[in-house]
């Protein structure tokens, strides 16, 4: 290989560095409504094999959990065979964990999610299904704990999730009891807040109490009525007296996330809050 | 350089990618396990000029742009960033040393980590702190101690001449 003198950057490699760099600004400055085409391009093209390929581990590897926790069940059932309120509770327990599917019934698609190395990827990642299991825009991704974020760019067999973390998420919210209504945002990105999310737009004469669970208001259409968002830990800003700020702990954090559920189909614009009873999964986030 | 060894360059290539898509996800927190899409680009730009180091690496960061659209751009810009001077780097450097290679690793990915989590503006503050204190630096490291274990493997059939580390 040559060596020496030639590793010294020519004028010829300092222009394709500028030229790289200028194309790097311009991508860095497209609107949306053209890079958001250019990305699918890429993912269903160059990509696609290679999510595929990540599809396809996620696949190997959750069928080996589940295989060992097959094994760990079987051997469960062969011991509780000789206790049977061992057994019982035992299936209680899966039942919990297996039960948000049956609970939403039709209209969710399931996915893995495919995670990246860069270290946005918790404000957005790529799920393993797209446009042809299903798959609208705006749709709304949650795990048995609660909301994860919504569908922002549809693919034909992947989609890009915005989770709750973006700095642009915002989402109709109310009070468990319909009492108080707002907007859901991220709270921001510094200090010991950060990962919290914020209700805003609270009437100032309307009090919320620390542990209130917040869900989606499915006003406006987008999400749909009763998905767990988070519970509300304390009061984080006032303005001018009319309105105040609470600050909600989140239900999912997207960085625990392995698995989630896509809400699909006009049936589901009703209300979800049985969906997703009180002292379901705890945080985690993550389906079984 | 043989003609056999710049088939066992792209193999190796190859199998960086696929272990970038199809292991990295078992290999524990998303944050920590290492990059080998990175870590092959750094490998090119051992044995490449600074101008196809840099073309190198704005299509790679434009293909991972694709799967993180969050900063659309700005993974184009930090790995041309970070292909650009690693190639540059082994003029001043001793890129013959496993050790410096290592470094070159270490940085690189350090580096690039910290021009996405700038120029994309999305991460302030703490958040900031804890991804370029913590998670990167992690990272960088089990990234480093792959690619030094593939130069250690496979160095002598890259074409890339190591000396004593």
């Amino acid at each position: 290989m040559a060596r020496g003198a030639d590793r010294y950057a020519s004028r010829a490699d300092t222009l394709v560095f500028l030229g790289c760099v200028l194309l790097s600004i311009a991508a860095m400055s497209l609107p949306d409504g053209v890079r958001g085409p250019f990305a699918r391009l890429l993912r269903q093209t160059v990509l696609a094999p290679f999510l595929a390929l990540q599809q396809q581990s996620e696949l190997v590897s959750a069928s080996l959990a589940r295989y060992e926790r097959v094994v760990a069940q079987r051997d469960s059932a062969a011991l509780a065979a000789t206790f049977l309120p061992e057994l019982r509770s035992e299936n209680a327990r899966l039942r919990s964990l297996l039960g948000l599917g049956v609970r939403l019934g039709s209209g969710y698609v399931p996915a893995e999610v495919l995670r990246q190395a860069e270290p946005t990827s918790a404000l957005t990642f790529v799920v393993s299904a797209g446009r042809a299991q299903g798959v609208r825009p705006l749709a709304a991704v949650v795990s048995p704990a609660g909301l994860v974020g919504m569908v922002s760019a549809v693919d034909a067999r992947t989609s890009v999730v915005v989770t709750w973390a973006h700095p642009e998420f915002r989402a109709s919210a109310m009070a468990a009891d319909g009492s108080v209504y707002g907007i859901v945002a991220p709270h921001g990105s510094e200090g010991p807040g950060r990962w919290l999310l914020e209700l805003q737009g609270v009437a100032y004469r309307q009090l919320v109490p620390d542990g209130t669970l917040i869900l989606t208001s499915g006003l406006g259409g987008v999400l749909p009525r009763g998905i767990p968002i988070g519970t509300v830990v304390g009061v984080v800003g006032e303005a001018e007296g009319w309105e105040r700020t609470y600050l909600v702990r989140p239900a999912v954090h997207p960085a625990a996330v392995s698995h989630v559920m896509i809400l699909t189909g006009p049936s589901l614009r009703g209300d979800l809050r049985s969906a997703f009873p009180p002292g379901g999964p705890g945080e985690s986030g993550d389906t079984p | 350089m043989r003609r056999s060894d710049r088939y066992r360059f792209y193999v190796v290539l190859g199998g960086l990618v696929v272990l970038q898509f199809a292991v990295r996800g078992r290999l524990g927190d998303d944050r920590v396990a290492p990059d080998f899409l990175l870590l092959g680009l750094l490998l090119f730009t051992l044995r490449a000029r600074p101008g196809p180091s840099a073309g190198a690496g704005f299509l790679v960061g434009l293909v991972r742009d694709a799967l993180t659209p969050a900063s659309f751009g700005v993974g184009a810009l930090a790995h041309t960033l970070v292909a650009y001077l690693a190639a540059s780097s082994k003029a001043v450097f001793f890129a013959e040393n496993l050790f410096v290679n290592g470094w070159l690793f270490f940085a690189g990915t350090w580096v690039r980590n910290l021009v996405v989590a700038a120029a994309s503006g999305k991460l302030k503050g703490g958040m900031l702190g804890w991804e370029l204190l913590v998670w990167s630096p992690l990272q960088s490291l089990t990234t480093a101690a792959v690619g030094v274990l593939v130069l250690w493997l496979f160095g002598r059939h890259l074409a890339i001449r190591l000396g004593d580390a």
